[in-house]
């Protein structure tokens, strides 16, 4: 257990850290309790501290030196195409001193270097903020030591070496050695606890343009994915699941499947059966074949229907869960020239990276190996080890590059199933699976949400008091199981809106829990999806009722912000905001600040025969520095088009405690004669602390949508998907 | 047993014929750029060409396919037009739908070197990409086939 990192006395809190580490810290706790905590310490960076990972030339924990001068870097994060694992090549081979040429990157096993906050994991668009200065530090270790042994092999000062690109020189006697050569003796050397760092002006890879290392494999088709891994004499393993959250089966009877040809057995797991053949496909038909009944349970019952009516009585209800409240709000309503409200509301989301579940496991000797595609490594090695009763410390987690997390695999319920199929079947390398239709009927979904929102406007127009309150099911609740108690908020319900960066003095923020136990989990930048379309679109409410441009009244709402208001202005620019534009079409605007980072969208759309169709975004995030600029564009172009694709079409309906939706032909994604020609992405390097890149852009972008066409329509869309609001 | 050339080379798979290609091709023929992403042919991450036209290989059984010339992504090389423009405007994120992709573009330029964005929407409109690629995808295709974007 992560026992050493608690530094919150909240028990219920405690049961968050403990199932997750810091990891999900910022996506699941609201921002004052943030505040009132200490931040984990920064892990060990030696090598010591590298577990199964340590080897030889291994000079600190994130490097590995082979004898030919070739680096391998041993990553704490999950690559799952966002680009850290390219993103922390930079910062090492910046400060080392190395030609990118030379660099690989794997991810690490889990170990207590690679642990930010007692547990290994890639979430919060932490990958390359909160690593950046440790990396960075690590790296000028090593350079301190490869230069310490380098001089003692030549009996000088190592004050006269240099490193440069994979090279030692000792300019005074002419000599030089590749770091290769020296490897060995720098890793028994003990680094110095402050290293001098390289000036930033000598980075040639950092902030700079580095192609990202893990794109040649993936378009030649050579990329190991999950289903892809292959050990020798491997079986597969297809779950046949009870579809109904949380639910099981009673019984099941394997004959059928049995007389599949390929079948070899049906072995009981979590959910439902695993049907375990030779090949993928006889896999799938044994799953198919399989007769299972399904063990009735209270979640039977839940529906979308009834779940909508629960919600919209707690947005009148006399009580709710406070999150903030600030000033005299009564007052203000009482001294309005104005109230303004408006209720909101937004469906059940599913992730739907595009590879689907799969986990290899081989149980021997009492130990599990598992070759996971997670974003949480010790939480599924802890999962895994409780599934079948043994130690964690017998459970070893490799990590696949992902096709797709978006937060999906931060859950971890797909790995029992592995685990226990592996148990079964001991000696046997194991690949379980899911099909497409397990992904969306297991869940772990966005949750539904709705709001009421309300604001007092003066004789002038300006905002003298805003009430929000939020009212929905918990994510917490299911993604840390006993993680919410009764009374307790979930800070992602309210995420991001406690601190704004709006001028409200008079303010209130509170939630009607209204839980149902239909899966969920953070979806790609969580509670803000629903949070920044809640506010933003109410805020272009405002502003017409204010009878002023949205973009004008917001920088009223953000008077003396400087930060906030150079990113509302370059957007405006940029976008040439207010400008004429083609008949029926309308600019929108949207602006969110979330995982320490500001965006703005302005979305261009219209609508013909009630299609929506969105012409051209511009955005601009201010991230404080950007380390890997094309990365981080191309994160807020998929950024963007993910949150389009959500807030224009996506929804899920929940009928008889499961998902009405199992596959894409009836979830809508977005498609490429969709998608907006134009993504015009602008960075604003303000040179605060780093904030986060994978996230960020996707709150704004669901009002700057529905702003845009509710203005092209001229009727106020509070839904979403917005299809099914145009077609109210 | 069932007769088919993959890549250039015959193969005699003795098999189910109700197996999709998908699965022959990679579990039987042991190719696994071709990707699994739904099993009904709304993904389009298990595309391959069958005698020349992108086929959503998740749902051909095996039988159908008796006779076919089929081409997969590993057949590319790595030095197609379309794979260098890939590398060049850095399309991939996950890249786990990336081979068909690639698959249903190389189809495209072969029936039609020049394409316009309709055709461009056309052609790879069955081709989802969670990660929101598609104005790289684009602009990719039109880099190889040498249009302006």
């Amino acid at each position: 257990m992560d026992s050493h990192l608690i530094h919150d006395t909240d028990l219920s809190r405690r049961a968050l850290l403990t199932g997750l580490g810091g990891l999900a810290i910022a996506v699941a706790l609201p921002l004052p309790v943030l505040a009132q905590n200490a931040p984990p310490a920064p892990p060990p960076l030696g090598a010591a501290a590298a577990g199964a990972n340590a080897r030889t030339g291994m000079v600190t924990a994130h490097l590995v030196v082979k004898p030919d001068g070739k680096v391998v870097i041993i990553s704490p994060t999950t690559e799952m195409g966002q680009g850290t694992h390219t993103a922390h090549a930079a910062i090492i081979a910046d400060e080392v001193g190395v030609d990118f040429a030379d660099v690989s990157v794997e991810t690490a096993i889990p170990a207590d270097a690679y642990r930010w906050g007692g547990s290994m994991g890639s979430g919060g668009s932490q990958g390359v903020r909160r690593w950046n200065d440790h990396l960075r530090k690590g790296a000028a270790q090593a350079r301190a030591v490869l230069i310490q042994a380098a001089a003692k092999s030549w009996q000088v000062d190592p004050a006269g070496i240099t490193l440069e690109q994979g090279r030692l020189l000792h300019k005074a006697s002419n000599r030089s050695l590749g770091i290769g050569e020296v490897a060995e003796a720098a890793a028994k050397l003990t680094p110095p606890d402050n290293p001098p760092l390289r000036d930033p002006a000598t980075r040639r890879y950092v902030g700079k343009g580095v192609p990202r290392l893990d794109i040649p494999a993936k378009v030649r088709g050579e990329t190991v994915y999950s289903m892809d891994f292959r050990l020798p004499g491997m079986l597969y393993a297809c779950a046949r699941l009870n579809p109904v959250f949380h639910g099981d089966i009673a019984s099941f009877d394997a004959a059928p499947a049995l007389k599949v040809k390929g079948v070899r057995k049906v072995v009981k797991i979590q959910g439902g059966v695993a049907v375990v053949a030779d090949s993928v496909w006889a896999a799938m038909k044994g799953a198919d074949a399989v007769t299972v009944t399904m063990a009735p349970s209270p979640q039977d019952t839940i529906s979308s229907a009834a779940l909508t009516q629960a919600m919209v009585e707690g947005l009148g209800a006399a009580q709710a869960i406070p999150a903030t409240a600030r000033g005299d709000l009564d007052s203000a309503f009482k001294s309005a020239a104005r109230t303004v409200t408006a209720d909101y509301g937004v469906p059940y989301i599913c992730h739907t990276p595009m590879e689907v579940w799969s986990c290899t496991g081989l149980f021997k000797d009492g130990k599990l190996e598992l070759w996971a595609p997670t974003q949480v490594q010790d939480r599924s090695r802890r999962t895994a080890a409780t599934a079948i009763g043994i130690d964690a410390e017998a459970v070893t987690v490799n990590t696949l590059l992902l096709g797709g997390g978006f937060g999906r695999r931060l859950m971890d319920d797909g790995i029992p199933g592995a685990a226990q199929v592996a148990r079964d079947l001991a000696g046997t390398p194991v690949k379980f699976f899911w099909r497409r239709e397990d992904e969306f009927d297991r869940g772990y979904f966005r949750p539904a949400q709705m709001a009421r929102l309300t604001a007092s406007l003066d004789a002038k127009g300006a905002v003298t008091g805003m009430a929000i309150r939020i009212s929905g099911p918990s994510m917490r609740a299911e993604f840390v199981p006993g993680g919410l108690k009764e009374g307790e908020l979930d800070g992602s319900s309210v995420q991001d809106l406690s601190n704004l960066p709006y001028n409200l003095p008079n303010f209130k923020l509170d939630w009607a829990a209204r839980h149902v136990r239909v899966t969920a989990s953070p979806w790609r930048a969580v509670g803000a999806t629903h949070n920044a379309f809640f506010l933003e679109c109410f805020i272009d409410e405002l502003a017409a009722a204010a009878g002023k441009d949205p973009v004008a009244f917001r920088r009223e709402l953000l008077a003396g912000n400087k930060r906030a208001l150079a990113v509302i202005d370059l957007v405006a620019a940029k976008a040439q905001w207010g400008k004429k534009l083609p008949k029926g079409h309308a600019q929108g605007v949207g602006f969110f600040a979330s995982f320490g980072s500001l965006s703005a969208h302005v979305v261009e759309a219209s609508v013909t025969d009630g299609q929506p169709r969105v012409h051209r975004v511009t955005t601009v995030l201010d991230c404080g520095d950007v380390v890997l600029p094309d990365g981080a564009r191309s994160q807020m172009e998929g950024g963007v088009i993910m949150a389009l694709s959500a807030g224009l079409y996506e929804a899920v309906t929940v009928k008889d405690g499961r998902a009405e939706q199992r596959n894409f032909d009836t979830y809508r994604l977005m498609r490429h004669s969709e998608s907006p020609p134009v993504i015009d992405v602008h960075f604003l390097n303000s040179g605060e602390a780093l904030g986060g890149v994978g996230e960020p852009g996707l709150p704004p972008t669901f009002p700057a949508v529905a702003n845009a066409l509710s203005a092209a329509t001229g009727k106020r869309l509070r839904s979403l998907p917005l299809v099914e609001a145009l077609a109210v | 047993m069932i007769e088919l050339t993959i890549n250039g080379k015959a193969h005699r798979l003795d098999a189910d014929p109700e197996m999709p290609l998908l699965w022959a091709i990679r579990d039987l023929v042991g190719l696994t750029g071709t990707k699994y992403g739904c099993g009904v042919a709304q993904c389009g991450a298990c595309t391959v060409h069958v005698d020349g036209v992108a086929t959503r290989s998740c749902s051909i059984p095996l039988q159908s396919v008796a006779g076919s010339k089929v081409t997969t992504i590993e057949a590319l090389g790595g030095s197609h037009p379309l794979q260098k423009a890939w590398e060049e405007m850095q399309v991939p994120q996950c890249g786990y739908c990336q081979s068909g992709q690639i698959m249903s573009a190389a189809a495209l330029l072969q029936d039609t070197p020049k394409p316009t964005d309709a055709d461009i929407d056309a052609a790879m409109d069955g081709n989802l990409c969670r990660c929101g690629t598609y104005p790289r995808i684009k602009a990719a295709i039109k880099r190889a086939a040498g249009v302006a974007s």
